[in-house]
Order: C-alpha cells, then sequence, then structure tokens
C-alpha cells in the first residue's frame, strides 16, 4: 500500500470523533468484522488510526477505497463545510428517466476527458441524494485528496449543492460536468449560502413550514393550549397586543422550525435620505453600505424578534422573504417600492 | 482631636461622645427606615386605590356590554331568531368548507389571491397535501407553493395556468397524485417485503424508475430475479415498461414464471403483487 494511501487514511481517521470511529469504519466495511475486533477503540485516537492504517495494509486498500471513508465522514458532518447552491436549467422537455449508471458515465468521462488525474468516488443515499467527491489534480500532479470538491445531487431536481473549498479554477468544470451528465444545459450560482446542507435542501425543495390559508383545521392545534403558569398577580394589560404579534408572526414564519443559515448579506446600492437642510452629501451618489446579520440560527432569532418585544411587527419583508426567494445575499437598488428604512429601524 | 482627647484624663467624656455619635446614627437610621416603611405603605394604598379604581371601571364596562346584549336580543324576538337560522347556516358551509379537502382539491380566498391545497390519496389511504397560492392581479402567477422540485410545476403552469386555472389544478393534481401512489408502492414494498428483496432498491426522486433483485422460490431453491420498472407516464401509478429478467442458467419453467410477474406488475400495485407472490407460494408449499 502507498505510503501517500496510509498517510490519507491515518489523518481520515484522526478527524473522526473516537466514539463514532467504530460506526464509521463498519459503515466503510473495508475492513472485516474479525479485524475490527482486533481495535482497541478506549486508546487514543492516535494509536487507533494506527492499528486502522496497520489493518488496511493487510487489505492492500487503495487511495479509490481510502476517499470513500471521507465521504462518510462528511456525510455524518457536513455542517463543517460552506454548501453553496447551484441551479441548473434545461431547454425543453427532458427525459424524465433519470438512468444513475448513465449519470455517473458521462459525469467521470467528462472530467477525465479534460484532466487526466482526478479521482472520482460516487456514493448514494436513501434519500436519493448522490455525494460525489473529487479530488483534483494537475496534467503533472497527482490528485491532492485534502481538498476534494464535495457535490450533492438529487436526481430529477434541478438544484446541486457543491462544497465550496473548491480550487476555484476547477468550477467550472465541475459545473460543465454536471449540466452533461444530467441533461441539462445550463447552470447558474443561486445567492444561497451555509454551513446546514439539510437546511439549503429545506429551503429548496420546499420542505420547510410554509403557512397556507387553508379552510380546515390544521392537526398542530396545540398552540392553543397551555397558557403559561401565570403568577395570577400579573395581569396581560396589553394581551391584544401581544396576540396580535404572535399571530402575524406565525402567519409570516409558520409554525415549524425554521432552516437554519447564518447569515444574511445586504449590499445597499440607495440613497443616502437625509433631512435636505443638514446637506449631508453634495452629491447625489447612492451610498454604499454592506449590512449583514449574523448568528448561529438566523431565521429563528428573526422569528423571536418581535414576540421579544425588539421589533414591530410585521417584520420587514427584506428578512422575511428569505426562505422564500431561496437567497442570503442581497443587492438592494434604488426602487420605488422598496423600503430601505424600514429594514434600518429596531 | 479623638487623640488629645483620648490621652486627656476626660476618657469618660470621649466615651459619652462616642456612645452619642452611635445613638445618632442609629437615629438617622430608623429615621430613614421608617420614611421607607410610610413610603411604602403609601404606594402599596395607591396600588390598592388604583386597582379598585379600574375593576370599578371593568364592572361598569362589562355591565354596560352586557346591557347592549340583552337590549339587542329583547329587542326583536323574531330578528334574533333568524338571527339564529343565519348563524346555524353560516356554521353549516363553515363545516362544508373544512370537508372539502377530502375531495382531493380545496381552495380558500385570500388577501392576494386564492390558495388551493391539493391533498394526494391512494387506494383509501391519504397521503400529503400540497399547497398553491395563486396571485389573480394584474394576471394569474404563483405566488408561494409546497410542491416538490422534481414534480414539473412551470411546464404545467406555462401551458395552463393563464388560460384554464381548472385544468391546471386538475393536472397538477394528478401528477401529485401519481407521484404520491409510486412512492407509496416504493415505500410499502422496502417496508413489508424486504425479506425477498435483495440488495437495495434503486429509486429515483419521481419514483418512476425502480430497480432491484428479488428472490424467488421454486420446488424449495430460490433464484433471483432482477427487475426494472420504468413509470413513462408521470400521471400513471402503475409502469409502462417492465423488464423481469433471471439468471442465464436458471431452468425454463422460471422464464413462463418471469413472463407471468411482469404481465403483473404491469397491472397491478406493486406492493399488492408481491403479496400475491407469497400467497401463492403458500399454497404452491402447501399442495402435497
Amino acid at each position: 500500500m502507498d505510503e501517500t494511501v496510509a498517510e490519507y487514511i491515518r489523518r481520515t481517521v484522526l478527524k473522526i470523533p473516537r466514539d463514532e470511529i467504530k460506526t464509521m469504519l463498519e459503515k466503510w466495511g473495508l475492513l472485516s468484522e474479525t479485524q475490527l475486533q482486533t481495535i482497541n477503540f478506549r486508546q487514543i485516537k492516535e494509536s487507533i488510526s494506527q492499528d486502522v492504517v496497520q489493518l488496511c495494509e493487510e487489505n492492500s486498500v487503495d487511495i479509490k477505497q481510502a476517499a470513500v471513508l471521507d465521504i462518510i465522514y462528511n456525510h455524518v458532518y457536513p455542517n463543517k463545510r460552506v454548501w453553496c447552491v447551484y441551479q441548473m436549467k434545461k431547454t425543453g422537455e427532458e427525459a424524465e428517466f433519470f438512468d444513475l449508471t448513465d449519470f455517473k458515465k458521462k459525469f467521470k468521462g467528462r472530467l477525465r476527458s479534460a484532466l487526466k488525474n482526478v479521482t472520482i468516488n460516487f456514493r448514494e443515499y436513501e434519500d436519493n441524494a448522490i455525494w460525489i467527491r473529487i479530488a483534483w489534480g494537475t496534467p503533472y500532479t497527482k490528485p491532492n485528496q485534502y481538498k476534494p470538491s464535495y457535490v450533492v445531487y438529487h436526481s430529477q431536481t434541478p438544484y446541486v449543492f457543491i462544497s465550496a473549498s473548491v480550487l476555484k479554477s476547477n468550477l467550472p468544470l465541475l459545473c460543465q460536468a454536471l449540466v452533461l451528465a444530467s441533461n441539462y444545459h445550463d447552470i447558474r450560482e443561486m445567492e444561497l449560502r451555509s454551513h446546514s446542507l439539510n437546511s439549503l435542501k429545506d429551503i429548496v425543495f420546499k420542505r420547510y413550514s410554509q403557512n397556507f390559508q387553508t379552510h380546515y383545521p390544521r392537526p398542530l392545534q396545540e398552540r392553543n393550549v397551555a397558557p403559561k403558569s401565570a403568577d395570577l398577580r400579573i395581569i396581560q394589560e396589553n394581551r391584544n397586543e401581544k396576540e396580535r404579534i404572535e399571530r402575524v408572526n406565525r402567519e409570516v414564519f409558520g409554525d415549524g422550525p425554521q432552516p437554519k443559515l447564518e447569515f444574511a448579506q445586504y449590499k445597499l446600492e440607495t440613497m443616502f435620505k437625509s433631512d435636505p437642510q443638514m446637506d449631508v452629501l453634495d452629491k447625489k451618489e447612492p451610498f454604499r453600505c454592506l449590512v449583514k446579520f449574523s448568528s448561529p440560527h438566523l431565521l429563528e432569532s428573526l422569528k423571536s424578534l418581535a414576540p421579544a418585544g425588539m421589533a414591530d411587527a410585521p417584520i420587514s419583508p427584506l428578512l422575511t422573504c428569505i426562505p422564500q426567494k431561496a437567497r442570503n445575499y442581497f443587492k438592494i437598488r434604488e426602487k420605488k417600492h422598496f423600503f430601505p428604512e424600514s429594514f434600518v429601524s429596531p | 482631636m479623638e487623640e488629645g482627647k483620648r490621652n486627656s484624663a476626660h476618657g469618660v467624656f470621649a466615651h459619652l461622645e462616642r456612645l452619642e455619635a452611635e445613638a445618632r446614627e442609629i437615629a438617622v437610621k430608623e429615621e430613614k427606615m421608617k420614611q421607607e416603611e410610610e413610603k411604602q405603605a403609601r404606594l402599596k394604598a395607591r396600588v390598592r386605590e388604583l386597582s379598585l379604581q379600574r375593576d370599578m371601571l371593568l364592572a361598569k364596562v362589562r355591565l354596560q356590554k352586557k346591557r347592549l346584549r340583552e337590549k339587542r336580543a329583547m329587542s326583536d324576538p323574531a330578528k334574533s331568531s333568524a338571527r339564529a337560522v343565519l348563524e346555524w347556516k353560516i356554521k353549516n358551509i363553515k363545516g362544508m368548507l373544512q370537508i372539502s379537502y377530502l375531495t382531493g382539491i380545496s381552495g380558500k380566498q385570500t388577501k392576494q389571491g386564492v390558495c388551493f391545497c391539493i391533498s394526494t390519496a391512494y387506494e383509501s389511504t391519504y397521503l400529503d397535501s400540497y399547497y398553491v397560492h395563486l396571485l389573480v392581479k394584474p394576471e394569474v402567477q404563483i405566488y408561494q407553493h409546497s410542491v416538490p422540485t422534481f414534480i414539473p410545476l412551470e411546464e404545467i403552469a406555462k401551458k395552463y395556468l393563464q388560460t384554464d386555472i381548472g385544468r391546471f389544478l386538475s393536472v397538477l393534481s394528478d401528477h401529485l397524485n401519481a407521484y404520491a401512489g409510486r412512492k407509496y408502492q416504493a415505500d410499502q414494498l422496502q417496508e413489508h417485503f424486504s425479506d425477498q428483496i435483495e440488495g437495495t432498491v434503486q429509486r429515483n426522486s419521481l419514483c418512476n424508475l425502480l430497480v432491484f433483485n428479488y428472490k424467488v422460490s421454486s420446488k424449495s431453491k430460490t433464484f433471483p430475479f432482477n427487475v426494472r420498472l420504468l413509470y413513462g407516464d408521470l400521471c400513471c401509478s402503475l409502469p409502462t415498461e417492465v423488464n423481469v429478467s433471471c439468471t442465464p442458467d436458471a431452468p425454463a419453467s422460471l422464464a413462463e414464471m418471469a413472463a407471468a410477474h411482469s404481465d403483473l406488475f404491469r397491472r397491478v400495485a406493486l406492493h399488492k403483487a408481491f403479496r400475491s407472490f407469497s400467497s401463492a407460494e403458500e399454497s404452491v408449499d402447501g399442495a402435497p
């Protein structure tokens, strides 16, 4: 077994938290039951990884098989990477039958015809997700296994999730291969980025809870039930207003949990509106400004702004349109029906 | 100054002065506390006053409301019975609107337009509901929806939305119901017949291409069959193309069985077909 493969396996095992190593090796399936039983998983990770490398030597594992362990790790911990969403377009009616073998063949073929030194791995998962791992090389060097790109694609959807640690020069080739393999004809980057892959999927596949108005009662009526164990001496004088705020909030955000985004960025190219007497800017130029909201869970924090009394309900549509427009990077220009003021006020 | 006093022979005076100072401090503290208590008592009294006032006002408001209601009810007994009839009618219609979703397509008027709910079902099992919120001005367009991305919503909208909303909804409902039906069959297959399936079932998002291997037992030996189900019509929950194949070295009787299975898959729901296999096998094994 090659030195580089051994080193790669060792480093990949070291990334995995100690309690997860055994399950991931079992999923990997390259080491037999008896071999796994010889490893003491209670020792320090350094020693565990040495043992694993030893056993892989016995099985003569090659780099392609080692890469599968990397995919398994990234599938369990996708939130360690930043994912970008790309949307593909097709011209007319395309064949609705997605053939996995055909897809793989075309994808590999396109990449290999442009670049001899690539390592490509595919892995399919139960939820129709196809994970592709690509390690890039150059015509003169072997693929760099430590900076792979990851692509997650759900068949028959126009969306592709690409992990942004790609060496930028290889991105056009990757996009070309994806478009060709999936029978689309164009691809563009959406302004949607996050660490949470599942939340990105929820947003573009519309799996998050949107509030639709219907006549029939929804099963989730629990929200009307428990009034908080109130101190009877405290009387809500403002009950109507509180209920109005909660109702409006619910209409906008829905009942369920929000997708997890870490930030929203607004690039303002609007005119600065000041008191004309103050005459702050004598040139009528757009006031360039970048506003960035960050949070461990941006949409949940926006949802709790109005009930906490920190903002007026309804919240500015610039903030609430994020899941519906499927973007968290915005450019705001001077337009009649945009209100930059309402977005600035607390 | 104090040192001098301490050193002098008049230690008693110093002691007395100290006591006096202490007494003064204590008196000041007591005074302060008394003031605080008085302030508290005053505020409590004020609170009581205000809550009494508020209770009185609330009682007044309640009384007035009651009087108004009585007046309204007493004013015309005929009116009140007409009112009761109206209320009953409204309740009836509301109930109808509530259960209209059982028809599969229901809608509600909203501020911006109309929100349609398409409920899917397959052979007496209700499955998921999908929503499409349409704007009506300036032209009919889709505002918001919860239709999965692999359903060709844009194509259907392009064809029918502007001309015939009813047709748009019915075509969309066909697509969604067929998808829900195919998905239900595939899920049932994997849930209830996993012992007959070898390996994984290869599916895709629309559930219109299924490829898997399953075991067939004949004369107490098991043979692997490979089946490829292609659902060419997206509005249909039965496959248009079925390929059942067995290994080349299998006995000839199996080829017949493969053809029979192929025909069965084309006509009958997937999980029902498998159920008939297991019951057929039981009857075969049971036969002497």
